[in-house]
């Protein structure tokens, strides 16, 4: 599993750590039932804080994306996943919906667009 | 608390190396064995206690777990445990050297001298610091010369008749009851320098 | 969550100063950063703590315990680093760890012997000899080497190089995997902080100011850039001390939420250093002495 984290960024570190660790288990590279390293281990791994890393469990706990067992660790959530996926579909949706709409208003034919989304895709990372 | 003994030891390890081959060359040369026993007595002792004076080694010893009463306590020990030392040297010295046998009475009135000076020193030193202490005995010599000079001129005499009375006493029971305030004069001291050092801040 | 160290309404008269209705907590199984500046009552605090000093009023309890019953069973479980060499000069550390070595119950030779080895410490050579990084680093092993629970330095990386620094930070990483162990340090080197310290005790002339997570201290407190026509009474109230000049102002608020609210875009905020904080409460707290007199 990678993490990549800045010191210099305005996002909090714990806030790095549970959005990497999300869109990980987002994309299946962190499947159902997968065992994450301690927080202690974590927090070793990347030198920061054990409280960082704790903050980044607790609220990934707390977001259905991982479960932990006492005395064992850290796990990947498994029922959740199909539903958030579902979910996140969703906005997306709406909000393509909404471009679209936008896009309409001013003219925008489907082939612009679509070339602004394929840019704007590749912009971030 | 015999763990800062075992460390005093330790620590007087090569100062002992160098002092006690000395005492032997002293021995040699048939000096009064009393007076070299007191003289090597403090000067051990009292190097121990020096050398556990600076506030850093303050600072070491009282964050280890020892109360402050084990640290005070341990010179004490210490003390005893180096007169010992000594006067079993000189004793088994005197006995290879001369084929002489030191008398109890004369041991007795070594460990008397030194453990009345330990007696005064220690609180002194708990309560300034043991670099006063020199000063404090020039000051005490010459309030005593003032004393043999001005008001009492055959104090000297005095002090060696007295000397001598108690050496030549031929009672045991004698002996040891002018042992007796000395031990306790030492008690005495060693509960008065836990109070000090109790208070002190480093 | 359990309290390792722990003080409360502690008053203090010292050395011309005075610690104030002090009470601090360290959480077990963290890392707690002390931080201040110079003579704010650091090394005082940290005596205390190792009674080595005796408040004037107040409770100091360690591992819920107390020191007037207790210091023998509470010194065995502590680990301590100070500033200075406090070990005795002219002998050899192995020498200096055979006086150490009886005073612990849980000592551990290998433990030693693998640090020794690591910060490849020579054993017979005199402490004397020693440079301040080795003595810091012999000072570490001692206090490693039986199994403290509790791990108390003073300023244990002033005076090292930073790459030993960052060796430090990953020796003191290694410590907390079992969750077992508490570190409390101080230190005027934050940048160190960011790394380790799970939270924050920041002490100003002998009061305590705060202990929070340090991610919690990013949430609440930003440094506030902006022009000087955009304080009046009212928004200087926003902020703990201002450092105004002709071309503009820079502030600390402890509200970031509601300093954004009221600024909205026409400052910029930033995320604080741990010395911005500590600058500004000094600032702050001298300028409340002043307009009270």
């Amino acid at each position: 599993m990678q993490i990549i984290i800045s010191n210099h960024s305005k996002e909090p570190i714990y806030e790095q750590i549970y959005a990497q660790i999300k869109k990980h288990i987002l994309t299946n590279e962190l499947q159902a039932g997968q065992f994450l390293p301690s927080m202690r281990q974590l927090a070793k791994d990347l030198d920061v804080s054990v409280i960082t890393t704790k903050r980044a469990y607790e609220e990934l706990e707390k977001n259905g994306f991982i479960f932990s067992v006492v005395g064992k660790g850290s796990f990947v959530s498994e029922q959740n996943n199909e539903l958030i996926r579902e979910r996140k579909m969703k906005v997306i949706e709406e909000q393509l919906v909404a471009a679209i709409q936008n896009s309409k208003e001013i003219g925008i034919e489907l082939t612009e667009l679509k070339e602004l989304l394929t840019m704007l895709y590749k912009e971030e990372i | 608390m015999f763990n800062l003994v075992l460390k005093d030891i330790l620590l007087q390890k090569k100062t002992l190396m160098i002092l006690l081959p000395i005492l032997f060359f002293y021995l040699f040369t048939g000096a009064s064995t009393s007076y070299v026993a007191i003289i090597f007595c403090i000067a051990i002792i009292m190097n121990a206690f020096a050398l556990d004076e600076k506030s850093s080694i303050n600072l070491l010893l009282n964050s280890l777990p020892y109360t402050r009463k084990e640290i005070v306590s341990s010179k004490y020990i210490g003390a005893i445990v180096f007169i010992i030392l000594v006067l079993l040297t000189i004793f088994i010295g005197n006995w290879i050297i001369h084929g002489e046998i030191i008398q109890w009475k004369q041991l007795l009135f070594t460990i008397s001298i030194v453990a009345i000076f330990v007696s005064l020193s220690f609180p002194f030193s708990y309560l300034l610091k043991s670099q006063y202490l020199m000063i404090a005995m020039g000051v005490s010599f010459v309030i005593y010369m003032i004393i043999a000079n001005k008001f009492i001129p055959d104090i000297n005499d005095r002090i060696r008749e007295a000397v001598q009375t108690v050496l030549s006493f031929s009672n045991s029971q004698q002996y040891l009851l002018l042992f007796l305030p000395v031990v306790i004069l030492y008690s005495f001291s060693w509960m008065l320098s836990i109070r000090i050092y109790s208070k002190k801040v480093f | 969550m359990e309290n390792v160290i722990e003080l409360q309404h502690v008053n203090k008269a010292f050395n011309g100063f005075q610690m104030k209705d002090l009470s601090i907590s360290v959480k077990k199984g963290f890392v707690t950063g002390f931080i201040g500046g110079n003579g704010v009552g650091k090394s005082t605090t940290i005596k205390m703590i190792m009674n080595l000093l005796q408040p004037d009023s107040g409770t100091i309890s360690l591992f819920g315990m107390d020191y007037k019953k207790h210091e023998k069973e509470i010194k065995q479980r502590i680990g301590f680093v100070f500033d200075d060499n406090i070990f005795y000069e002219n002998i050899t550390l192995a020498e200096m760890k055979q006086m150490i070595k009886p005073a612990y119950k849980n000592w551990d030779d290998a433990i030693f012997k693998q640090y020794v080895d690591m910060f490849e410490l020579p054993l017979k050579k005199n402490i004397k000899t020693f440079s301040k990084g080795m003595m810091m680093k012999a000072s570490l092993t001692m206090a490693l080497s039986h199994h403290a629970e509790l791990i108390i330095m003073d300023e244990p990386t002033s005076g090292l190089d930073p790459i030993f620094r960052r060796e430090l930070l990953d020796i003191l990483h290694d410590l907390m995997q079992n969750g077992e162990r508490t570190i409390f340090f101080s230190t005027h080197i934050t940048t160190d902080l960011d790394r380790i310290a799970d939270y924050i005790t920041f002490i100003h002339n002998g009061q305590h100011i705060f202990t929070k997570e340090y991610y919690k201290i990013e949430e609440e407190y930003a440094i506030v850039k902006g022009e000087t026509n955009l304080l009046d009474r009212d928004t200087e109230k926003e902020f703990i001390a201002i450092r105004k000049s002709n071309h503009g102002f820079e502030a600390l608020t402890t509200n970031k939420k509601r300093t954004e609210d009221i600024f909205g875009e026409t400052v910029i905020i930033e995320k604080p250093t741990l010395e911005d904080i500590m600058l500004y409460t000094k600032k702050g707290r001298e300028n409340d002495v002043q307009s009270r007199s």
